[in-house]
């Protein structure tokens, strides 16, 4: 029972699109096995493989929260968790959750290209460190966006930006003059992309950007609770069957509690990002939305860093070499871990919107 | 034309969970003692009698008991809803050890001679009961219980010593486990065996708590005689029908009352000595908060298991190891911001809701009663997560 993906949450509404999402996602983000091809990725350009990602937009999975009516496949947050978490669980490099988050603005005709695959329109939203929101220097008027944006992740791959700017959203082609873009390693072998417009020529996008980012947002979650589950499970082996002083290190009551301790982290990870999931499903209103989703990424960005942390310890000195696994999932929630907002940032916002309703108790 | 008010048992169980709460809301405010409300401590029987007495005049004293028994006959679901709504309303615990434990103990594996002499007089309040489980010798690891019947003709000798017997000073009752078979295997040599606290040889001495209340007791046996009848169920197999009953009121020591009761006090002490706006204190509020919010959603996972007619298992634990480190660290937190008023021994300025000593204190068992959070620990990492022995 330590390993159903899920297991516990799923309420019977969803159940079925849920296992359907899981098993389909196990031939592309495969949750066993080895992690050849992740390693092979690393630190190479543009960090993906194109021919998955063909693959992820031939299952539909970009449309996931783009009604049928417009292509998409019009599932919801639950089912969009469930496809997050086994990418989390497979260490994808592919931006499945950018390419989601970009869609919510994409007028018909490149919507149609994101959703196939033609094209890859990545989200540039961001100019400060470590929040969902703050104020924005970038401008767009007269079809030209000035501005530098940060921290998008598999940027070189991408053919093209959703640009927050102060005025609305601006659609940047990478190709496009008075566009540049550096690139900088991440831990995980992937990168975050600099990208800097003068005067970069742009067209203007119409959409709610504000509610996908909470998606994202909660889909991040579910991408480190797919990535912890696994590091787990990955740690769970090595105590089943590691043999010291004529032990199985298993059976030593220090490493069982820490163990249970870290399945408690995991569980509540689940439960949160589940409940903030349903949230998202089910009201339209900011506040409740908000703060369902601070708590799931609090929660999920502090839990992940504690399982990866703590899974290098329980190993030994065998997870601190770069060979074995027990380092790509660290490296990963590294990386993964505050974007979006880090738990601190989540637990301000938390505090700041979140009423501390008499309901807490009598 | 009205409908009487309470429903009877089975248009109760028909409602939905919602209908249901209702009931239960409007049953508390008509019939709930405003004086017992969110009692500071355990109460004796004295002081708890009139609001058992009044759950047994309604038959709202025994939800998990079948209706042929006298019971409810309430699914757990609707069960956990009462509970819920109980505790939502500060309602006092009964002296229920007879409501929880025996009755369901006798109704699965009492004879009929015992079910129809001891259920009724539980229902009426007649009886009072308690348990006699855990001895000096034998806390986490009740297995090794040195208490021991020997059978004299046709009655059970008894002679040892309990502890922790609840509320034992105030019942007339007490069902325990002893040793019935010293050569066999730990587990498989025990019984269980129904006594009268009036028998001659036994004794009762109160233990006073931290909390200077003496809810507690330890019970002496000396060389006390009870019929041979008093056995229930099959000599020697005391063990697992202790554990059959552990069903899934377990849920309820993962129950996250008990933290959100104490997190809107720590926030009404923070307002009280004048910090609740510093960042500090709210940095490390929130994440209390968070902790709470999140164990209350995994908490509903478990009651949907149930509501889905599900047996919980063994990761039932790991709500109570959370629940009760949730309520420790609120409580130890508000020491620390209480200042001087960490040290007094009655709440401060008299208001009931700013009592951080008493609540400090009232934390400290709750890693410790209902197996020890590292005995549930070690349960998980056995039986959830399969680590080896």
């Amino acid at each position: 029972m330590t390993n159903e993906p899920g297991g516990m949450n799923e309420g019977a509404g969803h159940a079925e699109g849920i296992r359907l999402i899981r098993e389909s996602a196990a031939a592309v983000a495969p949750r066993q096995g080895g992690l050849r091809r992740i390693r092979a990725l690393r630190f190479t350009r543009p960090g993906f493989d194109p021919a998955i990602w063909r693959e992820i937009c031939a299952m539909g999975w970009v449309g996931i929260r783009i009604p049928e009516g417009q292509g998409g496949a019009g599932l919801g947050m639950a089912e969009y968790c469930a496809l997050a978490e086994e990418f989390g669980a497979a260490l994808m490099p592919e931006p499945l959750i950018g390419a989601v988050l970009a869609t919510a603005v994409l007028p018909a005709a490149l919507l149609a290209d994101q959703l196939s695959g033609r094209r890859l329109i990545l989200p540039a939203w961001q100019e400060k460190t470590g929040a969902l929101h703050a104020p924005l220097a970038t401008s767009f008027s007269n079809g030209g966006v000035f501005g530098h944006k940060i921290f998008v992740p598999m940027a070189a791959g991408a053919d093209g930006f959703v640009v927050t700017a102060r005025e609305g959203y601006a659609l940047v082609p990478a190709s496009a003059e008075g566009v540049s873009l550096v690139l900088a390693d991440t831990q995980d072998g992937g990168h975050f992309g600099a990208l800097s417009c003068d005067d970069a020529p742009a067209s203007a996008l119409a959409g709610d950007f504000a509610a996908a980012l909470e998606e994202a947002t909660l889909a991040t979650s579910a991408y480190l609770l797919g990535l912890m589950d696994r590091v787990f499970a990955l740690t769970l082996d090595y105590l089943r069957t590691r043999t010291q002083f004529g032990r199985k290190i298993g059976s030593f009551q220090a490493l069982q509690h820490r163990s249970a301790d870290l399945k408690i982290q995991l569980e509540l990870t689940r439960a949160s990002v589940a409940a903030a999931a349903d949230v998202l499903d089910a009201t339209a209103e900011p506040a409740s939305r908000q703060a369902a989703v601070s708590r799931a990424k609090a929660r999920a960005s502090d839990a992940a860093l504690r399982l990866t942390r703590e899974a290098i310890q329980l190993h030994g000195g065998i997870a601190y070499t770069d060979e074995y696994d027990a380092g790509l999932f660290l490296r990963k929630a590294m990386v993964v871990a505050n974007q979006f907002g880090s738990s601190a940032w989540h637990r301000a916002r938390f505090a700041a919107i979140a009423p501390d309703s008499e309901d807490e108790g009598p | 034309m009205t409908d009487p008010f309470p429903p009877p048992a089975e248009v109760l169980d028909q409602l939905d969970d919602e209908a249901f709460r209702l009931v239960v809301r409007r049953f508390l405010a008509e019939n709930y003692p405003p004086a017992l409300r969110n009692p500071p401590k355990r109460l004796h029987w004295r002081e708890n009698k009139v609001w058992y007495l009044k759950l047994a005049e309604k038959n709202w004293l025994a939800p998990g008991w079948p209706r042929e028994y006298g019971g409810m006959g309430l699914s757990a679901a609707k069960q956990i809803i009462m509970t819920e709504e109980f505790e939502r309303y500060g309602c006092a615990r009964v002296n229920d050890h007879g409501i929880v434990m025996v009755g369901p103990l006798l109704i699965r594996y009492g004879s009929e001679e015992q079910k129809r002499y001891f259920l009724p007089r539980i229902l009426s309040g007649e009886h009072i009961w308690c348990q006699g489980y855990s001895e000096p010798n034998a806390g986490s690891d009740l297995a090794s219980l040195r208490t021991e019947a020997v059978l004299e003709g046709d009655h059970w000798v008894i002679n040892g010593q309990k502890t922790w017997t609840t509320l034992a000073s105030d019942a007339n009752w007490i069902f325990l486990l002893a040793r019935t078979d010293k050569r066999a295997k730990q587990q498989q040599g025990i019984s269980f065996l129904l006594v009268p606290m009036a028998a001659k040889g036994v004794s009762v001495r109160p233990i006073i708590n931290l909390e200077l209340h003496d809810e507690f007791c330890e019970t002496f046996f000396d060389n006390v005689r009870v019929p041979r009848e008093n056995l229930v169920g099959a000599i020697n197999q005391g063990w697992t029908m202790a554990k059959a009953l552990l069903g899934f009121e377990r849920i309820f020591l993962g129950s996250p009352r008990q933290s959100a009761y104490a997190l809107t006090r720590l926030r009404r002490l923070a307002e009280h000595v004048g910090i609740s706006d510093a960042p500090v204190f709210v940095d490390r509020y929130t994440r209390l908060r968070l902790d709470l919010a999140d164990h209350r959603a995994l908490y509903e996972t478990y009651v949907a298991k149930l509501r889905r007619g599900e047996a919980l298992g063994a990761d039932v634990s790991m709500l109570k190891v959370n629940q009760s480190e949730i309520f420790q660290r609120i409580s130890e937190f508000m020491l620390e911001i209480a200042g001087e008023n960490a040290g007094l021994l009655e709440p401060i300025e008299g208001n009931r809701d700013l009592h951080p000593a008493g609540i400090f204190i009232q934390a400290r068992p709750a890693s410790i009663y209902g197996g020890t959070n590292e005995i549930q620990r070690n349960i998980i990492a056995k039986n959830v997560l399969d680590l080896p022995a």
